[in-house]
């Protein structure tokens, strides 16, 4: 199997647990399973694959910018860190739906965090982490 | 049991889980990790000689679960006590380290592209490789501890043919596996001979052009599954001192063919 053929698997897959967590209202349990535990699972599995079979023939490292930047030059190494992206971002999304239901937060609230999260994993963190902050004040 | 719930059974997986549940946990563990293990078989294009560098690993965790699950099976018929013991917990903790260490190793070597056993390519893979024959001495030695320890347990429960059976098996895997794994740590491969072109047994992957050390080994460490299995037979076949005999007999007969394709594959010989 070919990177790109694995990258063109991983993108829906992933798609399909934000889907979940959008549309997770309708049917919270099924949805969170789905977001939260299969899709990550499965893309962990091929994660672990592919470094299993790729991260000893690859060049660069950690160490500096230079070799990180080296390191995602190999094709199947960049598709690892791209499934590590899908999956853990997912994770945040799965985790930030489970909290908002928990504490009461109103879904129309939750979805723009979701929405930044699934583009830009940190940031959608940082603004639900300020949501919850600053909601938490206005019920104190 | 009180009066009040059902006497029930116990199923076989939740006498496994009772009486030994550090090997039946680490069981369940290395047959999970085959998931990851498959994955990179299906995506990595590497081979190790003639075959996919991935097939050993995963050779030796379907090898090692079994192991496990076979002591984690037998380990009801310890003397009572002995399981919930500090000496016993503390051994198989020993046992689950060298586990443990061997699949890393052989994952790892794997992963890096490279061989586990016979590989004295670099100082580091010579003491692993040093290390990790003793890890393998001590985890087999789990069968022997085991085998004694039923030998010395009066109240098994198990027809006489069956207890003696099952010791049998437990200390002969451990004496055969050390002989055969042990002679074949010294020497450099498992092959014995020329030339070696690839023709193999299927699934085994024995080479059926030279002798391989890898067939008596397989068989002396599978004398705890081939006795016991015996030993059901005879005591069905006979009773009393006869089914022991049947049984002393049998662990004569299985010594000897682990002994007979051992001297096959040093003379070079293939099984097949």
């Amino acid at each position: 199997m070919t990177p790109d053929s694995l990258f063109q698997i991983a993108n829906p897959l992933a798609m399909a647990g934000w889907l979940a967590l959008a549309l997770s209202p309708l049917a919270p349990r099924p949805a969170l399973l789905l977001a939260g535990v299969v899709v990550p699972l499965l893309l962990s599995l091929a994660y672990a694959g592919l470094i299993l079979a790729f991260w000893s023939g690859a060049e660069g490292g950690f160490a500096t910018l230079a070799q990180v930047q080296l390191l995602f030059t190999d094709p199947h190494v960049a598709l690892a860190g791209w499934l590590h992206y899908l999956a853990f971002d997912l994770l945040i999304g799965a985790w930030a739906t489970r909290t908002a239901r928990d504490e009461g937060i109103p879904h129309l609230f939750l979805l723009p965090c979701l929405a930044l999260t699934f583009l830009f994993g940190p940031a959608g963190f940082l603004a639900f982490s300020a949501l919850r902050f600053t909601l938490s004040r206005l019920k104190g | 049991m009180t009066a009040f719930s059902a006497p029930s059974r116990p199923t076989f997986t939740h006498r496994l889980w009772t009486d030994a549940p550090a090997f039946t946990g680490l069981a369940l563990l290395i047959l999970l990790a085959m998931a990851p293990l498959l994955l990179a078989m299906l995506l990595d294009p590497r081979l190790s000689g003639a075959e996919d560098i991935w097939l050993k690993p995963l050779k030796f965790h379907i090898a090692l679960a079994i192991y496990l699950v076979t002591l984690a099976a037998f380990a009801r018929w310890l003397p009572e006590g002995m399981r919930a013991s500090r000496r016993w917990r503390g051994f198989v903790a020993l046992v689950c380290l060298c586990v443990i260490a061997e699949l890393l190793w052989i994952g790892g070597a794997a992963a890096m592209g490279t061989t586990s056993h016979f590989n004295l390519s670099s100082p580091p893979w010579q003491v692993l490789y040093s290390l990790m024959g003793l890890a393998a001495a001590t985890l087999t030695s789990a069968s022997l501890v085991m085998g004694l320890a039923i030998h010395r347990n009066p109240a098994t429960g198990l027809h006489p043919a069956i207890k003696r059976a099952l010791v049998h098996g437990l200390i002969l895997t451990f004496l055969l596996t050390l002989l055969t794994a042990g002679y074949m740590s010294s020497t450099p491969g498992h092959h014995v001979g020329t030339p070696v072109t690839g023709a193999t047994l299927p699934l085994f992957g024995w080479s059926r052009e030279v002798g391989d050390l890898r067939v008596a080994h397989f068989l002396a460490t599978h004398a705890l599954h081939a006795l016991p299995l015996w030993g059901l037979a005879a005591a069905r076949l006979a009773d009393g001192p006869r089914s022991l005999a049947l049984v002393g007999a049998g662990s004569l007969a299985f010594t000897l063919l682990v002994l007979a394709t051992f001297a096959q594959a040093i003379a070079g010989q293939p099984l097949l």
